[in-house]
């Protein structure tokens, strides 16, 4: 903490203000705590960890193993879309269409195997190509026509999840790839000094399957990469730092000679890329395409709920990826507390609003603390 | 100075001298009904200091976006080094050397100090493109203090510095590049009298310098005859008054636009009378 506050050059764009402190004693326990809220995503991390902490005292199976792995689905893919949407959402704008192309991709890919004939990773290549084309589409529409974000992506929201059931007939359809084969293997057991030998039946998937999504740690792997790789695209590069100047002061940006139409339609462009990939990757998880507008809508709202707690602003100029992964944690951690405190389905969004309520009001409490701090060095 | 003859509203024609860096020739510019500028001539001569003044809507602004490569003139010719020069794009203006302080500060708020000062021009690592922050902070602390400027951090988000330390920070964002014309739009607004007069320092070390041409919108008189080596007057979107500043004096430049104003209301009064009276 003390080497990340004292080295102002790790401080990019997006940590602009948490900035340089003065302080440079050791730091106690107290120092050690105001220093991690000054953190941009300190006030989440913070939020996280009690609500862990909470379940973890409540109930007895949260700190185990197999819960992680009951975790995973419940925050990897959220993390994934949300980290696309902060580059959307750091311009000021909001992306809606993520909803229809994370349903959409997987169709899609799925027609292009079943009926033009293309093989699994070619499918993957068009489809991701066709969804960032849509991007393209988006990015024209409110950069270039300018039309509200919001309005635009909502129609694209509808139309995509509209040609989703038109070209899948509301059918759900197994995922190409992601079979599992079943084999018999034959297992030695020593029982009392006796071997027996039994037939037991083991699951397998392809590789396409494991690494898109199906493997266990499939999704957390890609998850992990692309917010690493984003967040240094957003805090050391040009691309990244004109979007922050962008979304901070559009036309200051654009009489410094940014190229702005260009920036905002690269960043739909990436935020459709990141929704169509979790599209591919949850259909493969599941083995199944299913053609289900409201679960993607769900989705699409948890993913910008995801960016939003983890400290990126609606209103633009700010943002942090790595904040947003932390938000999609939260979101996971909660859900899976929640069911693993038995807690009646009907409830859950009940609690789920509430608690984004609570963490925000946390988040803003402790977002004066941390401007109080940087603003006093 | 009462008994001077009304000046009629002048429309000076095209001139030049042979060391001029900028020409302006008969640019029109239109938004929509508005006509912002009408027909303006306009030269900037090597190390000189113009000032450009004009009331609220004359079309200084205008004519500093249509120079600067941000806006196309509807028609007209310009002339950069005796070049003919027809910016595409701010991008474009910039590599031919002008560049701008805009009156709304193209400043980004959320990004730091040094960020701002290399925005469009960031130094980089090679061969992967990531920005080379410790390489602009030391540049930038070297520009800063070459031209006088004193600003405590440079890491921090100019959102947190003075009006003063904002304007001198975009000053000094063009006088760190390479560009041999400035254009400065209004760079006292917003300033306390300190601050202007340390902004007007840094631009008499430029004209002392010599390399480069500074061309400045005021509104202040008794700074543009401070500071400037001549002066030149929009009205009306065309230019009606352009001369050395030692030829004339805050006396003339007053009575011009007072005058203007004058004789716009006698023209609306004379048109009101004019027009049959409204039907009850």
């Amino acid at each position: 903490m003390a080497s990340a506050a004292q080295s102002p050059a790790t401080s990019g764009p997006s940590t602009g203000s948490g900035g340089e402190t003065q302080h440079r004693s050791l730091p106690g326990g107290g120092e050690v705590l105001t220093r991690l809220i000054a953190l941009r995503e300190g006030s989440i991390i913070v939020v996280t960890l009690i609500t862990a902490i909470y379940f973890a005292a409540n109930t007895s199976s949260f700190f185990t193993g197999a819960n992680f792995e009951t975790l995973l689905p419940y925050f990897a893919p959220f993390a994934i879309l949300a980290a696309g949407e902060v580059f959307v959402m750091i311009l000021g704008e909001i992306d809606l269409s993520i909803g229809a192309l994370y349903l959409f991709a997987p169709i899609l890919f799925y027609k292009l195997y079943s009926s033009a004939g293309l093989g699994l990773v070619p499918g993957v290549i068009v489809t991701l190509l066709v969804c960032m084309a849509v991007g393209a589409l988006n990015g024209f529409f409110v950069a270039i026509v300018e039309i509200n974000s919001f309005v635009t992506t909502l129609a694209t929201l509808f139309c995509f999840e509209g040609l989703a059931l038109i070209v899948s007939h509301g059918t759900p359809v197994a995922t190409p790839g992601a079979a599992v084969h079943t084999t018999e293997v034959a297992v030695n057991h020593v029982i009392n000094g006796h071997t027996i030998t039994l037939h037991e039946k083991v699951n397998h998937i392809g590789t396409f399957a494991k690494i898109f999504g199906g493997g266990t740690y499939s999704e957390l792997i890609w998850a992990v990469a692309i917010v690493l790789i984003l967040q240094v695209v957003l805090t050391f590069t040009r691309w990244g730092l004109y979007t922050v100047a962008i979304g901070s002061n559009k036309l200051g940006a654009s009489e410094a000679g940014v190229q702005v139409k260009l920036v905002m339609i690269r960043n739909y462009v990436l935020c459709a890329l990141t929704a169509a990939l979790v599209g591919l990757f949850e259909a493969v998880r599941s083995g199944t395409v299913q053609p289900d507008p409201a679960g993607a809508n769900e989705i699409l709202f948890l993913a910008v709920a995801a960016g939003v707690i983890g400290g990126t602003l609606l209103t633009g100029g700010s943002g942090t990826i790595v904040g947003a992964l932390i938000g999609a944690l939260f979101l996971g951690v909660l859900e899976d507390g929640l069911v693993l405190q038995g807690v009646n389905a009907n409830y859950k969004l009940f609690y789920l609003g509430l608690a984004i309520i609570v963490a925000m009001t946390a988040n803003v409490y402790v977002g004066r603390v941390r401007r109080g701090h940087a603003g006093s060095g | 100075m009462a008994d001077a003859p009304p000046p009629e509203t002048a429309v000076v024609g095209p001139s030049s001298a042979p060391d001029d860096v900028l020409r302006v020739e008969h640019i029109a510019k239109r938004f929509g009904p508005v006509t912002a500028l009408k027909d303006v001539n306009l030269h900037l001569k090597k190390g000189e200091v113009l000032g450009l003044l004009g009331d609220n809507g004359a079309g200084k602004s205008t004519l500093i976006k249509i120079l600067c490569g941000f806006q196309k003139p509807d028609s007209g010719k310009m002339f950069l080094h005796g070049k003919p020069f027809e910016p595409k794009s701010v991008d474009d203006a910039r590599d031919a050397g002008i560049e701008t302080v805009y009156q709304d500060l193209a400043l980004i708020d959320e990004l730091s100090v040094y960020h701002n000062l290399f925005l469009r021009k960031e130094r980089v690592h090679r061969p992967i493109p990531l920005l080379s922050n410790r390489q602009m902070k030391r540049e930038a602390r070297t520009a800063l203090d070459e031209i006088g400027i004193n600003i405590p951090r440079i890491d921090v988000a100019v959102a947190r510095l003075s009006g003063g330390q904002r304007q001198a920070i975009a000053v000094a964002r063009t006088v760190n590049s390479d560009a041999d014309i400035i254009l400065l739009d209004e760079p006292l607004a917003a300033m306390g009298a300190k601050e202007g007069a340390m902004i007007l320092d840094l631009v008499a070390r430029l004209k002392d310098e010599g390399r480069v041409s500074i061309i400045m919108i005021l509104h202040n008189y008794v700074h543009v005859l401070q500071a400037c080596d001549r002066v030149s007057m929009i009205q009306d979107g065309a230019i009606a008054l352009d001369k050395p500043t030692a030829e004339t004096s805050v006396e003339e430049l007053t009575d011009i636009v007072v005058n203007e104003y004058r004789r716009a209301r006698m023209e609306a009064h004379e048109a009101e009378a004019a027009a049959p009276p409204a039907s009850a």
